[in-house]
Formats: C-alpha cells, structure tokens, sequence
C-alpha cells in the first residue's frame, strides 16, 4: 500500500514537470491512474506465484488515493495549480511567449502544430492561444482572420536557426532573409524566435523576448505559393 | 462529497484492517511454526526424533501453508516445502548431523520472512 503510495506520488510529479506536452485531455493524475491501475491490476493476474490479494490492495490504495487528489483538487483551490497545473497562455498581443512555452516542454513548431490542427495557419490571425492544464489547445483568433490565411505560411527561422527543408521549398536564398533581418534592425539569426513567410509575401517576426511584426515583402522573380 | 469521503474512509479502513491482520496473521503462524522446528531442532540433536515427529511438523505446515499462500508471494512459501521435505526424509534416515542444518535454515526463514513483510523503511523501498 506504502509503495503504490509512493508511486503514485513520484509519477504525479513527473507528469507535472513534464510538462503539458505529455498529456492529451487528462488531468496529470487521471494519467497518472490510467498508467498505474491496468500494471496493477495485471500482474498479479499474470503472475500466478503473486497473490491476487496484492493487485486489490494495490488497486483499492490507487483508488483511495485518486478520491483524495480529486477531493483536494475540488476544493481547495490553492492546490488545484499544484495538482492539475494552471493554463499556460502562448500566444497574447505581444506574439509567442517563448518563455511559457519553454516552461511545458514545447517549441515554436509544436505551437504551429498545435495552431494547424485547431484550424489556425497564419501566426498573426491569433490574439490568444493556450494550453490548458489537461494539455488541449485553444486558440482566440482576430475577427476576419479567414481572410488573413490566404497562403500557406512556412517557418523560415524556427528559434535561431533557419530551417532548410522550407527555404528549399520556397525557392529563395537564405541571404534574402538575412537580407530582411537586416533592414528590420535584427542583430543576429539567432535572436529571431521565429520567421514566418507566406506565398503572398507576408512576414511574421518576432524576435526573442520582443513583440512581434508583420512585413510585407515582394519575393524575387515573382515567387509565389 | 459526503459518499466521497465515506467511501475513502471505507476502503482505508478495508485498507487497514487487512494490513493489521496480514502482519499479525503472518506473524502467529510463522512463530507457531518455529517453535515446532525448535522442539524438532532439539529433539534432532538429542538424535531422538523419529520419522512420525517430523512427519507431524510437515502435516502442521501443510495445513498453515493453504492460508499462509493467500496473503504471502508462493515462492516464499515453497521455499519452506523443500527444505522441510529434505529435513523429514533425513530424519527418517536417521540423518541428524545433515539434518540439523536444514532445520536451522526453517528456523531462520521462519524468523526472518514475516518481517520481511513487515512495515519498515528498508521493505518500502
């Protein structure tokens, strides 16, 4: 009982720090039950030189244990951050919050991930985005930001470093993009958060620890899409 | 809440009651146990236990191991199955020298094994 006990509390913890990236629309100890109860459960069932008497135990000291983390997380309000996390806002007016996402294990890509899957293509249509404490995204987008996701945007610069694979795919040099960086007064690559182009010639910057900017640029030769 | 906490109080108190009498149950029937083997131990060391003493430690065992098997891991209890049936048949030879030695070894397993069970530090971990 003293060991499911302490099992259960360590792998809550862990679940906690890692972040909300390890968790789909579970609350870290739901997780943490759904992890535990079916090992509890077989191995005695498995393993016939273990008596049975040990998974019920195991599994009635889970179930004791859940009731009181959900009774806690009910309410005692203070404690509810501590057990289930709080919502981490990623996106706000001023751009990526590079530092919440750093905080739940995540970079810019898996937030442009996040944003595709909710539907959400271009950066700059988004006023707030969020991870809530069960792990699932929501996004606020601007009004008319249908009209805003004309073209198809491609990270350029994902967190300092350019990424080649969509450079290759826009057809442009990368000196067209430092060239870029260095009109808008950007010192280095590596202090680009993220750069974001779309075929219409709209930029998204945003630079470490800035506000981001949209450009408006005319690619070379026409490219486009 | 009211059936939240009555149901937590229910199963700690399930929780509870089956610790306490796993530990006290293991307990009992191990220093029930060692006290026969003591009497067997000396008895073999006076060279007069015979086949039907040891015989009768066995049928003991035997009838505690069936209960014993419900709140104990079945390797720990086997372990005691062999040595006991070597120690029976050496008695029954009249194997006291070579049999003392496995008598020693249940005595010891038989002071040992239900702490080892038993709420410490060094068992949690």
């Amino acid at each position: 009982m003293l060991r499911t006990a302490i099992i259960y509390v360590v792998l809550l913890v862990v679940m906690r720090l890692m972040g909300k990236r390890q968790i789909g629309e579970m609350q870290p100890f739901e997780l943490v039950i759904t992890l535990l109860i079916a090992e509890l459960a077989c191995i005695p069932m498995a393993d016939t030189s273990i008596p049975l008497l040990y998974g019920v135990v195991s599994v009635l000291a889970i179930y004791v244990l859940h009731e009181l983390v959900t009774l806690i997380d009910l309410k005692i309000k203070p404690l509810k951050s501590v057990i289930s996390g709080k919502p981490s806002v990623v996106i706000n007016k001023n751009g990526i919050d590079d530092y919440q996402l750093k905080r739940n294990n995540l970079d810019v890509s898996d937030l442009i991930e996040s944003l595709r899957a909710a539907g959400y293509f271009s950066l700059d249509c988004i006023d707030y985005a969020l991870y809530e404490s069960n792990g699932t995204f929501s996004a606020l987008p601007k009004q008319d930001y249908e009209g805003m996701q004309t073209s198809l945007p491609l990270v350029i610069i994902d967190n300092g470093k350019f990424d080649q694979k969509n450079l290759a795919l826009t057809g442009l040099e990368q000196a067209f993009f430092e060239d870029i960086l260095q009109r808008e007064g950007v010192k280095s690559t590596k202090k680009v958060l993220v750069l974001t182009a779309d075929g219409t010639g709209k930029l998204y910057l945003q630079e470490k620890g800035e506000k981001f900017r949209t450009l408006r640029v005319n690619y070379p030769a026409g490219k486009t899409w | 809440m009211v059936k939240s906490l009555a149901a937590i109080a229910a199963a700690l108190l399930i929780l509870t009651g089956l610790a306490v009498f796993e530990h006290l149950y293991t307990r009992e029937s191990f220093d029930a146990f060692g006290a026969e083997l003591q009497t067997l131990y000396q008895k073999a060391d006076a060279e007069e236990a015979t086949e039907s003493d040891a015989e009768a430690v066995r049928l003991a065992w035997e009838a505690r191991k069936e209960k014993l098997h419900i709140v104990l891991p079945h390797g720990d209890v086997n372990r005691f199955d062999d040595v006991l049936s070597e120690t029976v048949r050496l008695i029954a030879e009249r194997e006291y020298a070579l049999a003392l030695p496995k008598l020693e070894v249940l005595i010891h397993l038989a002071e040992t094994l239900p702490s080892s069970y038993a709420p410490s530090l060094a068992n949690i971990f």
